[in-house]
């Protein structure tokens, strides 16, 4: 019976101590009638390996010392679907975006590289974690920590019971675009027409009351590229005001028109644009240096900016797909086919 | 071929652990219905266990002792250590409050059964 003392005393450490004493009583006559009955059949004692057997099948002593102990978690079910949706924003709104800084600063900016590749792409990929872990641990941390803490108060209960149905958001259609941003695209994007032609138009020396800027000869190629741009914008968001629905059509120039522009952006930080500054009351080596630095600035942004671009053309190229499945989806023939 | 076999095979797998899980859902429910009517007439967990086992109800020690715990601690059951065949055992029966509860829940089994049975012999009538 030594085995199943050892049992016994097993299932015992992960029991509750007030209620201990009397669960492995119970469990131990159980477990000895087991024994008995079966030696009864026999008309013989047990060996341990038929004693052994017996006890594989009652289960391992946590598990069954689990049984008798009440249902715990950190995070409940009620809230679980809260916490599982904040978290989700916390790795979209902080650990990817960190990750696509990493990359583009791996693949653009050769003193990053330098410092943290050493020809190794696991030692890349263990640099990225080493800066990235406590972040992760961080935000998921704390996320977790808070939602123990409302499970444990339930501080939610109340509001989540006291819902009104009038509250709840309106039905959302990804494809419908909000009178008010294009009203907004509009009226800013002929602003900023105004303000570039009336800037830009005819001159690449930039007058203010005591400085003067110098732009380089290049300018004249992003003066037109955004001049045409921003015309396409504002054709566009007139457009989408008066069908505020996306098609595939707008949703492409849209597109089309991002991607110029980003690509107009990135040669714009790369091409080094501002020639002088001067300014009477300063040194000129002191404006070659503003200038230098400025320039300097531009090109070391050019990391970013290519992962700015891409995430934006990439939420475009989502948008037509999205475009293409509601159409399919709502096409009456196809409709027809999938029923 | 390979892949049409494969298929076969792996949805009959988990067909059966559909079937397994909803087979195990159901007796959870009815589990505690078979052990309050048992304990109309007092008994100890291992007869308690071999009853219901004798009645095609298997159930588990780490099933039964745990179940036994939550009712009494609901109320609707009472128990005694005493000694029998020398050795300590703990007696289980229903309590008063217990009785009531197994009639409304006797009850309200009724009403599901003939539920069910008038929902199935519809769908009988309606395959035919």
């Amino acid at each position: 019976m030594e085995l199943v003392d050892r049992y016994l005393q097993a299932v015992k450490f992960w029991l509750p101590k007030a209620q201990s004493e009397d669960i492995i009583a119970e469990l131990s006559e159980d477990i000895r009638s087991q024994i008995e009955e079966k030696e009864g059949e026999l008309g013989r004692q047990l060996n341990d390996t038929e004693v052994a057997r017996i006890l594989k099948q009652v289960g391992p002593p946590v598990f069954v010392a689990n049984r008798f102990l009440p249902q715990r978690y950190l995070i409940g079910p009620v809230l679980f679907p809260i916490y599982k949706f904040v978290l989700k924003i916390a790795t979209l709104g902080y650990l990817i975006p960190w990750v696509l800084v990493w990359i583009g600063l791996m693949t653009f900016s050769e003193s990053y590289r330098a410092e943290h590749y050493s020809g190794s792409l696991f030692r890349a990929i263990g640099s990225l974690w080493s800066s990235l872990w406590f972040a992760a641990f961080i935000s998921v941390g704390v996320v977790t920590i808070v939602f123990a803490v409302l499970e444990r108060t339930q501080a939610l209960a109340g509001p989540l019971q006291n819902w009104d149905p009038h509250k709840l958001p309106p039905v959302r259609d990804p494809n419908r675009i909000p009178r008010s941003s294009s009203i907004t695209e509009f009226i800013v994007g002929v602003l900023f027409l105004i303000w570039w032609v009336d800037t830009f138009s005819s001159q690449t020396v930039l007058r203010f009351t005591a400085i003067q800027i110098t732009l380089a000869p290049v300018w004249r190629y992003f003066f037109w590229g955004f001049l045409f741009l921003s015309v396409v914008n504002v054709a566009l968001a007139a457009a989408n005001l008066f069908h505020p629905q996306w098609s595939r059509l707008r949703a492409g120039v849209r597109l089309a028109s991002d991607c110029a522009g980003s690509v107009l952006f990135c040669w714009l930080l790369k091409s080094n644009f501002l020639a002088s500054i001067t300014a009477p009351s300063v040194e000129a080596s002191k404006t070659l240096a503003i200038t230098n630095a400025i320039n300097w600035w531009d090109t070391k942004m050019f990391p970013a900016a290519i992962v700015i671009c891409v995430v934006i053309a990439a939420s475009d190229v989502y948008r037509i797909i999205r475009i293409k499945e509601t159409e399919t989806r709502f096409t009456p023939g196809v409709a027809a086919a999938v029923l | 071929m390979v892949c049409v076999v494969h298929y076969m095979t792996h949805s009959g797998d988990g067909m059966m652990n559909a079937f397994e899980n909803l087979r195990l859902e159901m007796r959870r429910g009815c589990l505690v219905l078979a052990v309050l009517a048992s304990l109309r007439s007092e008994q100890y967990g291992y007869t308690l266990r071999k009853t219901l086992n004798d009645q095609a109800m298997e159930i588990d020690e780490g099933t039964l002792y745990p179940l036994l715990r939550r009712l009494e601690s609901q109320g609707l059951l009472v128990s005694q250590w005493r000694e029998e065949e020398k050795r300590n055992k703990r007696f289980y029966r229903l309590s008063p409050e217990g009785k009531k509860v197994l009639k409304q829940l006797l009850t309200e089994w009724d009403g599901m059964s003939s539920s069910l049975n008038e929902i199935l012999k519809e769908q009988h009538h309606g395959a035919c």
